[in-house]
């Protein structure tokens, strides 16, 4: 019964795609007259559809149709040739029958056979340098805006962190540990062959349905093909092709909903205060006043909305045997789980592959791209200071507790509906039961600024982004072995943020009003020309060689208008006359290079890889403005040479090793070898503009390096069902491009120079593992650990260095030689609290706790000061791993990640604001003996907190439709399937935030490795619960 | 075939060759900024980097209020954070934000001012180069006081360093750092015309900072001889227009800001209220207002704030938004110069029944409409100390006048203790900035007590 509604209901749905499937069959090769004809099926036994059939040596081919059977003339003696994406190329030899059933097996590794390596591609048993393959199987169903977030976990050696998870956010992105001190450690993003930048919008722009694979090249041998920009690792990125045969549409969509998961030791509650007796609590006004005023707002539930997510991608690929094509459309929502933070993303991209001629063929990949993303426009930990007692607005029942007296009468004019303030409802006398004209009565409020829902829903900050991403290729087959490939590209990205902060939006009124536009653009241009040679020499000597000349060039504009003092919200673009400041600058930036790379087989057991670039860049000094980055890295599959005979089950063992020097020009800015002169103002009457230099000029100005030694192994046991892959490195990272701090008498604080040594060691281990494999059940687990090890070695003479980004909270790091780049510095508390009858009012604000905790005295002097500061902690992860599993059982598979991060810590200072941590010294009771025992707690430990987490990252079941099923509706594959991201997600105990993970990222302070892992306007972590379909027809 | 072969050989070649003549274009030349080498060719270019001192100037008032009122009896930051409670409690760190950040501003205007030093031959106009080499020793002059006097010995910087001139990096004793000082606004005095735009300097502005120099090394004679050529100048006859109505006579020198100008606009008045980003600093404290003689009106008036009793009054914002501010900073004004005058005929007496001390003690007293000094009665200097107390209220003014006036240890002490902090000797200097000490190579060292 359940069965046969089940199936009609399935029939209805479906029969709404025959309208699109006769579409498929206009594309479907017409039959002639044939002599052979059969089917083609997999391994289970279903038919496969669209397999090319080639009758070998000719120009005589064809395709399967939906039921897996072909039709080809052919003659006996002829071989047939068939070939599918995913499958085993398998080659029948036509003989006196003329029903041929062919079964194809699904090879997962012949597409891991091959991997990209930059400028060209290499069997994955003869790579010698340290590279990491993720092949796109499932990624495109995590219920995720960007295709940064769907790595985490994926590839050992990355670390891939959430700092900030509002909608369409990027996370922070480090391949084997932060190198450089004052710049970008963001790697290279290649996006099928052009290098876009180390720009976390590119991860934005492309729809993770389009993405065939993702290498990440991880060692220096490996990087440096890329020269000056390949130290900081690089992550490629290669989209699908059109696959020959008829045309096909893939439909995949998912629809989530994300939430945040509570948390209880974060933002007070209203019962937790009226419920704590100490102190005689009861006995006080405020506590009266509170009971009176009767209101509860739970600020986070305001503040974390949830939101929904949803995906719809639609490709169609294609195409003859000498033109295929890929095209998609996509559209993406994510509505955050934050207050009013969106994120939409439009991308279309066309793949086109044709040959033109025997020996020439081209391509073009056209990738049009549109985001708009909603920013929260305020710090989370401002979203959740507010106090409990306070109400969102004005109602009937509260609006006779509004002080209408305080301030010059400030609140006169509330009235019911506005935004509620805490100041509103200050001096309030109990006895007359009605506010005190005299200013007088009892305070509740904690904060003169504007309520967090005015400040949020009174300002609307967009980014709006562009981007066209654009190659074509020419290929000439010179020979059977040499090609030349000419590549021509680039991207161009157009940027415009949109801010807006009303009337209402801060406690400064109309003076603290903004509308500002920054628009920027850049158009990036590639051109790149490459020799290729390919040949096996007496079937030992296997050699394959690339040359090139490369040039690329960069034009960028930015220009800015700002505006204040709107005196309301009718206007929200910029009159001329609310300017305050407008500016608008251009830069050039120029790279010519030449690159080169032999690899060398031995009868694929004995490997040698060669490679070398030489880089130009406009944006050095004369003395260094070229540079060379060469590499080797050795190979040995010793599983191939006769001794291992014996050990049969050995499948694989390659030993390894490379070094490597690669290069970073990553941050900096066009001219800064230049000593630049720039216009200032003055307020001076008559001619006012001066001129003065803003920087030292450095004519040696010249690339960061990097060194870098890979051992590693790969070990396959018992035909690859079991694997281990090991590397260990040294990553020596010297002459870094250092903002470094030189004494102001100069006129200057910093000056780029190339100083420093940064080293990063640590190791990555993948464990691979094919528990069961059989007909109808097969388990596949992995696990990856990367450990990394960041040291600043030597820091140019400033070792010891403290830097603070606030002078408010001016918290301090320190840069000490021997410790990593950045470590949080500053006194350890003793556990001690102060003793509550200290302090003038120990219960109050509700949640608040004492600015100040009593230290240990570190060096015994019996005095509390700067010398007993010590390190506390530092925000690097000492070890990453994740664990992966893939169980598949009939037509249900099953997906589970989990993955985790320990030996962090962060600076949470937002338990600061939530807390309440404002009772100062004035605020102590006269008799309070121990003023020089305590310092304020974000000096301290108090605020260093564990960052490490665990998390069961993805979660997905699905169930694929039998082809039996489908066929009849033209429909060649159905998935539905459910899916939870962080449905578990364990924090320390002494964590108090939202997310351990985050990190403020939000201005150069706050971005400078110096201090970096200071938190408390980060997003939450949220949870998503998704439902998806991939529809194949 | 073959033919085909050397033809695509030769396209191909042709490409190559094409992308290595794009070499040439690494060398690409700033769009929206002016390399160095073409610079300082020209009178014209030579004023602009005159001009640019004034820039940098605009640097200085910013959060200079923190190290001197908010370290003196006057003012205090209402909520106590950060580095801000620093200042008040006497606990100032030498990594203090603010700390560091005057050191650079005063340096950075030391090296415009060298720059424009070292350019000058190109001025072809002998007036122009007299004007020019004067406004720079000047600044020069000014920006070495504000840090002799803040942090003691520092660094004597007579020409453009660079960061590995070590030599210059040392401390260099006060004394000789306030001879220096001299010696620039002795010379700036004869160079400088007396009168320029409002906001540049003048000989007036020269002679009047180099009578407080004076004082400060206790020349009084010099000091008066300096002072007495101050004369182009006359009390306002309204208190309020001394600061409401910008470039009036009463003001020697100010570093003038623009209303609702992100690039030329302050942010001291805006900080100064409890709207404040770092919510109301410089707060006026009750040791301050107790002290206020109850005579006091029309001073008051314009002292406090009308809207909140413990902010400052003095830089009110016009601007439509109130963080981008226009008030001017006034460096000094001719009261204190009549006070000063006072002080320097007082030398090292504690009293003076000199009628010329006494007559430009009453002008400004009148002005206050509070009591005058008439014979047999003399000035005393807690009498003076008491005005320029209140007739200069934060105007940066009150910390070093307790130093010059000797009073600094007593009254420090009395209002740390009341204020429930410890005050000791060492507080009289702020740290040199530890990032400085860092990067001196051991040059720099720190001052006692940090």
């Amino acid at each position: 019964m359940s069965r046969i509604k089940f199936k009609s209901s399935y029939q209805r749905l479906f029969g709404i795609l025959l309208l699109l499937g006769s579409f498929v069959m206009q594309v479907t090769v017409a039959y002639g007259q044939n002599s052979v004809t059969g089917v083609v099926t997999n391994s289970s036994g279903s038919a496969i559809y669209g397999v090319t059939v080639l009758v070998k040596n000719s120009k005589v081919g064809t395709f399967t149709d939906e039921n897996g059977k072909f039709a080809i003339d052919a003659k006996k003696g002829d071989a047939l040739v068939f070939s599918f994406s995913g499958f085993k190329t398998v080659e029948v030899a036509v003989g006196d029958q003329n029903e041929i059933a062919v079964q194809m097996n699904e090879s997962s590794e012949s597409l891991d056979d091959v991997v990209v390596i930059g400028y060209g591609v290499q069997k994955r048993s003869n790579l010698t340098g340290s590279i990491s393959k993720v092949k796109n199987k499932g990624l495109d169903q995590i219920p995720i805006a960007r295709v940064d977030d769907a790595l985490v976990g994926q590839v050992a050696g990355i670390n891939i962190q959430q700092t900030n998870p509002s909608a369409g956010e990027a996370p922070n992105i480090r391949i084997r540990g932060q190198g450089s001190i004052s710049f970008e450690s963001f790697p290279l993003i290649v996006v099928d062959g052009i290098a876009v930048g180390s720009d976390a919008d590119y991860l934005a722009s492309i729809d993770m349905n389009d993405v065939e694979s993702v290498e990440v090249l991880k060692d220096a041998a490996s990087s440096a093909i890329y020269g000056s920009r390949g130290a900081n690792g690089i992550i490629m990125i290669t989209t699908k092709k059109g696959v020959e045969g008829p045309t096909k549409f893939s439909y995949n969509s998912f629809v989530g909903i994300k939430r945040v998961p509570k948390r209880d030791n974060v933002v007070p509650r209203l019962d937790d205060w009226l419920a704590n007796n100490a102190n005689n609590l009861e006995s006080s006004d405020r506590y009266q006043y509170v009971s009176l005023l009767g209101e509860e707002t739970k600020w986070d539930e305001v503040m974390f909305d949830g939101g929904m997510i949803n995906s719809h991608s639609l490709a169609a690929s294609g195409g003859t045997k000498n033109t295929k094509f890929r095209a998609s459309l996509s559209y993406l929502n994510d509505e955050g789980v934050l207050l009013t933070d969106n994120y939409e993303k439009l991308n279309f991209r066309l793949n086109l592959d044709t040959r033109v001629s025997e020996r020439v063929s081209f391509g073009v990949v056209l990738n049009p791209s549109h985001t708009e993303q909603r920013r929260f426009p305020i710090g989370v930990h401002d979203a959740l200071r507010q106090h409990a007692w306070l109400p969102l607005y004005i109602t009937e029942e509260n609006i006779k507790y509004v002080n209408r007296f305080r301030e010059n009468g400030r609140f006169a004019d509330v009235k019911v509906g506005d935004y509620a303030m805490e100041r509103m409802f200050d001096d309030f006398d109990l006895s007359a039961g009605q506010p005190d004209p005299n200013s007088a009565g009892t305070d509740l409020s904690g904060t003169s600024n504007q309520s967090a829902l005015a400040k949020v829903l009174e300002r609307d900050y967009r980014k709006y982004q562009t981007k066209i991403f654009t190659t074509a290729y020419l290929k000439v087959d010179i020979t059977d072995n040499l090609f030349f490939k000419q590549n021509i590209g680039g991207d161009m990205k157009f940027t415009k943020n949109e801010n807006w902060a009303g009337v209402l939006s801060s406690r400064n009124g109309a003076g603290g009003t903004s509308s500002s536009r920054a628009t920027s653009d850049q158009v990036h241009a590639v051109s790149e020309s490459t020799l290729n040679f390919n040949k096996t020499i007496k079937k030992v000597h296997s050699v394959s060689a690339v040359g090139g000349f490369a040039f690329e060039s960069w034009n960028r504009n930015r220009s800015e208008i700002e505006a204040n003092g709107f005196s309301n919200d009718l206007i929200q673009t910029i009159p001329a006359s609310n300017v305050t400041a407008a500016v608008a600058t251009k830069s050039e930036e120029a790279l010519v290079s030449a690159l080169s790379r032999l690899n060398y087989s031995y009868d694929d057991k004995y490997l040698l890889s060669l490679s070398a670039r030489w880089d130009g860049s406009s944006k050095f000094g004369p003395d260094n403005k070229f540079a060379f980055f060469p590499a080797v890295s050795l190979g040995w599959n010793m599983a191939r040479e006769d001794f291992m005979k014996s050990f049969a089950f050995v499948s694989e063992f390659k030993l390894r090793g490379s070094y490597g020097l690669s290069g970073s020009n990553a941050g900096i800015g066009e001219y800064d070898y230049i000593g630049l002169i720039q216009p200032v103002g003055t307020a001076l009457d008559g001619s006012n503009i001066g001129y003065n230099p803003i920087n030292i000029s450095n004519s040696a100005l010249g690339w960061e390096k990097l060194k870098e030694t890979n051992f590693g192994f790969e070990l396959g046991l018992y035909k690859n069902r079991f694997g281990i892959s090991f590397d260990i490195y040294n990553r020596t990272s010297s002459d870094l491009l250092l903002n470094l701090p030189v004494p102001s008498v100069t006129g200057f604080n910093s000056a780029l120079v190339n100083k420093g040594v940064v080293e990063n060691n640590g190791f990555e281990l993948e464990l691979i593992a094919r528990p069961i494999q059989s007909r109808r059940i097969n388990w596949t687990t992995s696990a990856l650990f990367t450990r990394n090890e960041n040291t600043l070695v030597d820091f140019a003479g400033a070792s010891g260095l403290l830097s603070s980004v606030d002078d408010k909270r001016p918290a301090n790091w320190i840069a000490q030689e021997g410790n990593p780049i950045s470590s949080f510095y500053g006194y350890v508390i003793s556990g001690e609290q102060i003793d509550p009858s200290y302090l003038a009012e120990s219960a109050w604000p509700i949640g608040g706790q004492s600015q100040d905790i009593y230290v240990k005295d570190l060096n015994g002097d019996g005095v509390i000061d700067t010398d007993d500061q010590t390190i506390l902690g530092d925000p690097y992860p000492d070890l990453i791993w994740s664990w992966n599993n893939t169980i598949t059982f009939a037509n249900f598979d099953f997906t589970m990640m989990w993955q985790g991060s320990h030996g962090a810590q962060v600076r949470n200072i937002s338990s600061q604001y939530i807390n309440n941590e404002f009772s100062g010294r004035q605020d102590y009771t006269s008799d309070f003996p121990d003023a020089d025992k305590v310092v304020q707690r974000i000096f301290t430990n108090d605020d260093i907190q564990d960052a490490e987490y665990i998390a069961l990252r993805n979660l997905n079941v699905g169930y694929t439709f039998g082809r039996s099923m489908l066929n009849k509706a033209k429909i060649s594959g159905l998935r539905v399937y459910i899916a939870a991201q962080n449905l578990v997600y364990l924090m320390s105990d002494g964590y108090t935030g939202y997310n351990p993970e985050g990190v403020d990222l939000n201005n150069d302070a706050e971005r400078n490795p110096l201090t970096y892992g200071y938190q408390r306007r980060t997003a939450p972590i949220y949870r998503t619960f998704s439902l998806g379909v991939n529809l194949n027809f | 075939m073959k033919n085909k072969n050397i033809k695509t050989t030769i396209g191909l070649l042709a490409i190559i060759l094409i992308q290595f003549g794009c070499s040439k274009q690494l060398d690409l030349a700033p769009l929206s900024e002016v390399g160095d080498n073409g610079y300082y060719q020209n009178g014209e270019q030579i004023e602009e980097a005159v001009i640019a001192i004034y820039d940098g100037m605009q640097e200085i008032p910013l959060r200079e209020f923190a190290l001197t009122e908010m370290r003196s009896d006057n003012a205090e930051s209402k909520n106590q954070e950060g580095d801000w409670a620093q200042f008040q409690s006497y606990t100032v760190e030498p990594t203090n934000l603010a700390v560091g950040s005057y050191w650079l501003a005063n340096y950075n205007v030391i090296f415009r001012a060298n720059k424009v030093i070292e350019n000058l031959d190109v001025v072809e106009s002998a007036d122009d180069k007299a004007q020019f080499e004067g406004e720079a020793l000047f600044a020069r002059a000014m920006a070495h006081f504000n840090l002799v006097r803040a942090y003691g010995d520092v660094p004597l910087i007579d020409k453009v360093v660079i960061q590995t001139d070590e030599d210059y990096f040392s401390r260099v004793e006060s004394s000789e750092v306030l001879a220096a000082i001299d010696a620039d606004l002795a010379s700036a005095a004869t160079l400088l015309p007396a009168s320029n735009s409002f906001g540049r300097a003048t000989s007036g502005a020269a002679n009047a900072l180099l009578g407080k120099v004076r004082l400060t090394t206790k020349d009084y004679a010099g000091a008066k001889a300096a002072l007495n050529e101050v004369t182009a100048y006359g009390l306002e006859s309204n208190y309020r227009d001394v600061f409401y109505n910008e470039g009036n006579s009463e003001v020697i020198f100010a570093i003038r800001y623009s209303d609702d100008d992100a690039n030329e606009s302050q942010d001291f008045s805006y900080e100064m209220t409890a709207l404040g980003v770092r919510a109301g600093l410089n707060y006026i404290t009750a040791d301050f207002t107790a002290d206020l003689d109850t005579n006091e009106l029309a001073r008051k008036d314009v002292i406090y704030s009308p809207t909140n009793e413990r902010e400052c009054g003095k830089y009110l914002t016009q601007s439509s938004d109130n963080r981008l501010c226009g008030n001017d900073w006034i460096v000094i004004r001719y009261a204190d110069v009549l006070l000063m005058r006072a002080e320097a005929i007082m030398g090292a007496a504690d009293q003076t029944a000199d009628q010329g001390a006494i007559n430009s003690y009453n002008e400004v007293r009148q002005r206050a409409g509070m009591s005058l000094i008439s014979a047999p009665d003399v000035l005393t200097k807690q009498a003076l100390s008491e005005e320029r107390r209140v007739e200069l209220s934060y105007e940066n003014h009150r910390f070093y006048d307790l130093v010059r006036f000797g009073y600094a240890q007593s009254v420090l002490t009395q209002h740390a203790s009341n204020t429930g902090v410890n005050f000791s000797p060492t507080d009289l200097l702020l740290p040199i900035p530890q990032a400085e000490i860092n990067v001196s190579n051991g040059k720099l060292t720190q001052n006692p007590g940090y």
